[in-house]
């Protein structure tokens, strides 16, 4: 088991942030993103708590040991699953990997919460597991590398959507002051 | 907007995209604010819960159909399937406990 965690702000406040989510795709900075799909999603009437299910596809180079123990590919997918409350101004956003999850699984979670009116607290915590008993120098390489594959992706997602907030606000802002 | 797993349903999907961000760009800062007291919570997130199904509603029911068709194309289905089983996660899960970079 491989442990992952960070936490950090952003400049911006939380609904801004929020808005942002749903922007951060496509990227050049996360480039291994290709597709993003809803497969489902409900607006509770009662608490306004919007519940969202989506299926991401990544491609991402895999070592080639790994692709021939596990019958993996290039193409990976993650179910992700998002909670924006708006009454306790939380986000919440599990994903998991579908790709090779008979092997092992890389379950994420991200939480987006005020700091103040104009910051936002960005959290993030990862486990890593393989999942059955394998050849133990093969899960541990596994984990290992599937580790590696986070804590890249988790540096390109910040950069990334940094650069999204700071273009979708500045763009937003530019086009008031003109109208 | 990132497109679909399957290129015939990037137009539906970016039709619903645009639709649920208009729809939730709207909802968010009003629902913040209606949060102040449960019977106003109740009453906003009622109206704009019906108000997303009628403006959304339907391109949401052609392009779900598009991609339940490409999640069992791409032999994603029993994955999928597996993974609602074994974590439903209908309800949002207790925040990570991370609060803030610790110092060890």
């Amino acid at each position: 088991m491989h442990f992952f965690s960070q936490a950090f702000d952003y400049e911006h406040p939380w609904s801004h942030v929020v808005i942002g989510m749903w922007h951060k795709y496509p990227n050049p900075k996360c480039s291994h993103v290709i597709s993003i799909d809803v497969v489902d999603r409900s607006v509770d009437p009662k608490t306004g708590i919007i519940r969202t299910e989506r299926v991401l596809g990544c491609k991402q180079k895999t070592p080639t040991w790994i692709v021939k123990l596990f019958g993996g590919s290039e193409d990976a997918f993650v179910r992700e699953i998002s909670f924006v409350d708006p009454a306790t101004q939380n986000a919440t956003i599990t994903s998991v990997n579908l790709s090779l999850s008979q092997f092992a699984t890389c379950y994420e979670r991200i939480q987006y919460s005020p700091l103040s009116t104009s910051r936002t607290q960005f959290s993030q915590t990862a486990e890593i597991q393989a999942r059955m008993t394998l050849w133990r120098t093969a899960s541990d390489g596994l984990e290992k590398w599937l580790v590696q594959r986070f804590e890249q992706n988790a540096h390109l997602g910040k950069l990334g959507f940094t650069d999204v907030l700071r273009t979708l606000w500045e763009e937003r802002q530019m086009q008031r002051a003109h109208s | 907007m990132a497109h679909s797993l399957s290129p015939e349903c990037t137009p539906l999907k970016l039709e619903y995209d645009a639709c649920f961000n208009a729809w939730f760009e709207g909802y968010l800062e009003p629902a913040v604010a209606a949060s102040a007291s449960t019977a106003q919570r109740e009453a906003y997130s009622h109206r704009k819960a019906a108000e997303f199904q009628e403006k959304c509603g339907k391109v949401w029911e052609s392009y779900r159909l598009c991609v339940q068709k490409a999640v069992k194309d791409k032999g994603l289905e029993a994955l999928l399937q597996q993974a609602r089983d074994e974590n439903p996660l209908t309800e949002a899960p207790p925040p990570p406990s991370t609060a803030g970079k610790s110092s060890s």
